[in-house]
């Protein structure tokens, strides 16, 4: 039997095949049901990765170099990725006020229904409550000469 | 319950597994109203996904039980999930940051020691970053109703057990097929890596001088400089076009700021010239 890390381990091979199908699928999923643009990218990256491990690991399976290399130019294209998509998250933002995938949805067809939200729970009127701290301690003099002639603050 | 899941067959376990994970992340993700209950139901079915993942980890071969490969891929996982459901994005950002963390961990397993660092490096050091950021800059007081509703958890959740339920059956299916990807020989792929593509040909020595440990992986050996040579002795072109990718990137992003403004003050102005009329 072969070590465990060896080289040409196929134990190996598929534990990593695992973890990288399962961060691909957990990607699919926050990109199909999150609505927040920035946490789409985010699973999008999160694809990314299921995929670079994916790669490595048939490299170090097969003794080679092209699934090093190919991860090399996931990374450089991912920084592109980002640095343009968030451009243009950055104006979605400015023209309409919200990060809401669904602030677009006027540029679906024109067959397809109106996405509605949910009502969200009334439980947000309620003011949060902060913790309650002992007082403590003696309030100092104030030398109101000393703060009218402060130049800058 | 070890004992009890070791007799399943590990086509059942994963089945189970990934339908535990489906419904527990679709429970976890965020649709409103929360309640107390479906978080920790949530909870408790990505653990017993997660348990269920290991043990078929295990069956697949015996890599489970090597504990720094189960933590990191663990870490990776866990807090992958913990990107996609958590409400608040900027925590999304950090659990994902985590999550990087995890993937250095399981390239560094790999023997991929360059690009674990390079992981770390880019994407945290830089991406994520630049995802923060624009969180700083977009996002709005407290928690937009966006990020507490998303849409169709249920379907979304499906679509990602069957996704992976393909994948993971493929998976099974690898180990259990062994012609089709029967192991490289060792010692030719050593004997490749050695003599074929190599930058460093002039430092080389006789393969004869080299004590092979049995195990040694044929790419760790001087690593990074070989895997530089592969870059820019095969892979050249892709790297100059890479480039190019890169400047047209920085080119376009400036590009559509300023257009961006400038289409925006021009709205402006449109909307001020007819509310004045």
């Amino acid at each position: 039997m072969t070590p465990l890390l060896a080289a040409g381990s196929t134990a190996l091979l598929h534990n990593a095949l695992l973890v990288g199908a399962i961060l691909f699928a957990l990607g699919l999923v926050g990109i199909l049901a999150r609505r927040n643009l920035i946490v789409m990218f985010l699973s999008a990256e999160l694809m990314l990765q299921g995929i670079s491990v994916s790669l490595v690991a048939w490299s170090r399976y097969h003794g080679d170099w092209g699934g090093h290399v190919l991860v090399i130019f996931v990374l450089t294209v991912a920084a592109c990725e980002a640095a343009v998509a968030l451009v243009f998250v950055l104006q979605a933002f400015a023209r309409t006020g919200r990060l809401d995938a669904a602030a677009w949805q006027a540029l679906r067809e024109a067959t397809l229904p109106r996405a509605v939200d949910h009502a969200l729970p009334a439980s947000d009127a309620v003011p949060p409550r902060w913790p309650r701290l002992a007082r403590a301690g003696v309030e100092p003099p104030t030398d109101e000469d000393a703060s009218l002639e402060r130049e800058h603050v | 319950m070890n004992g009890a899941l070791l007799e399943l067959s590990p086509g059942m376990l994963l089945a189970g597994s990934v339908t535990a994970a489906a419904a527990g992340l679709w429970l976890l993700l965020p649709r409103g109203a929360e309640s107390r209950v479906a978080r920790s139901l949530g909870l408790m079915l990505g653990a017993v996904a997660l348990a269920g993942f290991i043990v078929a980890g295990r069956r697949l071969g015996g890599v489970g039980e090597d504990a720094v490969f189960l933590t990191v891929a663990l870490v990776a996982v866990v807090s992958g999930a913990a990107t996609i459901v958590t409400r608040s994005p900027v925590y999304s950002a950090i659990w994902f940051a985590l999550s990087l963390a995890g993937v250095a961990g399981v390239l560094l397993v790999l023997g991929a020691q360059f690009l674990g660092v390079a992981t770390i490096v880019v994407y945290a050091g830089a991406i994520l970053v630049m995802f923060l950021f624009v969180l700083m800059l977009a996002q709005p007081a407290g928690l937009a109703p966006y990020d507490r509703v998303c849409n169709e958890p249920l379907l979304s959740a499906v679509a990602g057990a069957v996704l992976l339920g393909l994948l993971s059956l493929s998976i099974g299916r690898l180990s259990s097929d062994a012609s089709c990807c029967a192991a490289p020989s060792k010692a030719a792929a050593v004997q490749s890596m050695k003599t074929g593509s190599g930058a460093t040909g002039s430092q080389q020595q006789p393969a004869a001088t080299i004590a092979e440990p049995a195990d040694a992986d044929p790419l760790a050996i001087d690593q990074v400089a070989r895997l530089g040579g592969e870059l820019f002795g095969r892979h050249l072109l892709a790297v100059e076009v890479a480039g190019v990718l890169l400047l047209a990137a920085l080119i376009g992003a400036i590009a559509v700021v300023t257009r961006g403004e400038a289409a925006l003050e021009h709205d402006r102005r449109l909307a001020g010239a007819g509310g004045r009329r």
